[in-house]
């Protein structure tokens, strides 16, 4: 299949790994995986190769059905999918969405639109093989807040994201990713604080080995006066694997008192991996507070050895340090029996690599 | 217990210890003192198995087998354990958490049960106000934003839990007030002093020694022990100095 998508040489896509996407599209048939929802109330959707399982899925108050397609080179490819929409003074129960893919690659669009003062909680998890490409659009209203959380743990192929979200005044967007699979990842994000004094957390862990390739490219733009943004993402990757963290703060001229934080932190747990972080600043007000660290290191061989010496044994020792590494990023999922699901993903995911 | 034969040992490339020898029984407290450079901690390492200590020629044994053969997990389970002179801080892991990994790390490679949390935390906090460590640094990361006596005494907290048939304890008293000394001091006494156990004291100074007594002291100067005898070797050198004595 041709992939119709920008390629390396522009500077948004330079650590998309085409290859691995167009592989992926290209895998196999698999036999269906086992796909469980987390034990919570609410809606519960399970696509599979971006076909809802009407059997297996309760939708609550989510619908299900044709989406206008969006214009970004991934976001274009879906159709058809989930919305939810609370109008004011809404409450739902979380939404639950499993993603299985059994080869080849698929596509889904979700639309969330919060009116004021409405909240909504999402889970997404992604398992199988293939490609699987998801378009997802935010819109929240006045003082609305969505926390979003979506692990990648998929077996083989490639998870590609394309976020856009606009957020009101005073409105609040928690996003944790989590891409602890198989698979590679490119987790593309376009974030507007539309409205004055909007708050955005997005950020998670990449954990990637063997050849893989994952990436986030998220770019947020304080567009209205006392916005506070934080991007905090970590990479940890093994192997010959391949983390890039391009993330980007954009403060518009008038976006005035904007509180604007990046940290980007690489692991590389063996010195074939490669770590890429890419912090960007784009500041056209004078009034504005914006801090951002970006580094890469290894483990502390010296907290190596005291563990050893107490008694541990050393790949335990590995994974203990390398989910310190990690946990800030995992630790703003409020909801406790999400966080646990992903803390599990992260350790399984740290146990077989080291 | 442990028996040093010509142990050499380089530290990239460079020769730091130069044919030691030491044979320490159970039931006995050694101390082993020398100038800053001497050596000291490099023998604590190469007991504990740090990479990039590399042993070129001699032996260790440790209850009749061979330490040097074992991984730094290993001999922690073997009974040996190592305070450090500068114990590390590790951002991100909680000194309970850490602690229970070690002890149940040991427990199960030596065949026994682990403990459950609950069992655990009766023993660290006995063990943690036996020391006089407050509560709250048990739940927080392991030695970060402790005072330098914080860590020693946590040091010793840990030793109290995984309870070890030997220590080595490298400047255990260094960064200690007179009180903390004689905590610390105690707690070596209570944990260590049994007819099954051993102690290799490093020290600078006499006044642990006025706690803890030891049986031998020992002079190790430029990689080697240059002189051996009892407790009132201490007392000499404290008196004259090793320039003097270690000659
Ligand atoms: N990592 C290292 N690389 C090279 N030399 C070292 C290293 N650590 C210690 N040394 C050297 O080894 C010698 C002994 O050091 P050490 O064992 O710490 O002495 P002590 O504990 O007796 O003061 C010193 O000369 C020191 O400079
Ligand atoms: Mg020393």
């Amino acid at each position: 299949m041709t992939l119709d998508l920008p390629s390396t040489r522009e500077e948004a896509w330079r650590w998309a790994d085409l290859g691995g996407i167009a592989a992926a599209a290209a895998l196999t048939p698999i036999t269906r995986p086992d796909a469980q929802f987390l034990d919570l109330p609410g809606a519960k959707l399970l696509f599979v190769d971006g076909v809802l399982d009407d059997a297996a899925s309760d939708l609550h108050r989510v619908c299900v059905g044709d989406l206008t397609p969006g214009a970004h080179a991934l976001g274009k490819r879906a159709t058809r999918g989930w919305s939810l929409h609370l109008d004011a003074q809404a409450v739902a129960h979380p939404v639950q969405v499993v993603h299985v893919a059994t080869g080849g690659d698929n596509h889904v669009a979700a639309e969330i639109v919060l009116d004021t003062d409405t909240s909504a909680q999402v889970v997404e998890t992604f398992v199988g093989a293939g490609w699987s490409n998801r378009n997802t659009r935010i819109r929240l209203g006045k003082a609305a807040r969505l926390m979003r959380a979506v692990r990648m743990t998929q077996g083989a192929g490639f998870v590609t994201l394309r976020d856009e979200a606009e957020l009101g005044e005073g409105a609040s967007l928690i996003g944790t990713m989590l891409a602890a699979g198989d698979q590679g990842v490119r987790i593309d994000a376009a974030i507007t604080l539309a409205g004055e004094g909007g708050y955005a957390e997005y950020g998670g862990a990449l954990l990637t080995r063997d050849r893989l390739k994952q990436e986030c490219a998220v770019r947020v733009r304080h567009a209205e006066p006392n916005g506070q943004s934080h991007q905090l993402w970590r990479a940890v990757a093994a192997d010959q694997s391949q983390a890039s963290l391009a993330a980007a703060v954009e403060v518009a001229r008038h976006a005035q008192k904007t509180d604007g934080e990046q940290s980007l932190r690489g692991l590389l747990l063996h010195r074939t991996a490669t770590v890429n972080l890419k912090p960007e600043l784009e500041i056209f007000a004078d009034d504005v507070k914006c801090a951002h660290g970006a580094t890469v290191g290894e483990l502390d061989a010296r907290a190596l050895f005291y563990m050893a010496s107490r008694g541990i044994p050393a790949p335990r020792a590995k994974a203990l340090l390398t989910k310190a590494f990690v946990a800030d990023a995992l630790d703003r999922i409020a909801d406790e029996t999400v966080r646990a699901a992903f803390a599990a993903d992260a350790d399984a995911w740290l146990e077989s690599a080291l | 217990m442990l028996k040093i034969e010509n142990l050499h040992a380089e530290i990239d490339g460079k020769e730091i210890l130069k044919g030691l020898s030491l044979e320490v029984n159970a039931g006995e407290i050694h101390a082993i003192m020398g100038p800053n450079g001497a050596g000291k901690s490099t023998l604590g390492y190469v007991l504990g198995g740090r990479p990039g200590y590399e042993v070129t020629a001699g032996s260790i044994t440790f209850n009749g087998e061979d330490l040097l053969e074992k991984e730094p997990h290993e001999r922690a389970a073997a009974g040996v354990f190592l305070g450090f002179q500068y114990p590390v801080e590790i951002p991100g892991v909680s000194n309970v958490q850490f602690l229970r990994e070690s002890l149940n790390a040991q427990r199960t490679s030596r065949g026994e049960k682990p403990l459950s949390g609950a069992e655990f935390l009766k023993l660290a906090r006995a063990q943690a106000d036996a020391l006089g460590l407050q509560q709250d640094m048990l739940k927080r990361p392991v030695n970060v934003g402790f005072s330098g006596g914080e860590k020693k005494r946590n040091e010793m907290v840990q030793m109290g839990i995984i309870d070890p048939a030997f220590a080595i304890l490298d400047e255990t008293d260094s960064g200690l007030d007179i009180d903390a000394l004689r905590i610390v001091g105690d707690g070596i006494n209570r944990i260590m002093r049994k007819p099954t156990k051993a102690v290799l004291l490093i020290t600078h100074y006499q006044r642990l020694l006025d706690y803890v007594q030891p049986d031998r002291v020992h002079v190790l100067a430029d990689g080697r022990i240059t002189r051996s005898g009892g407790p009132e070797l201490a007392h000499e050198l404290e008196r004259q100095g090793y320039a003097e004595v270690a000659a």
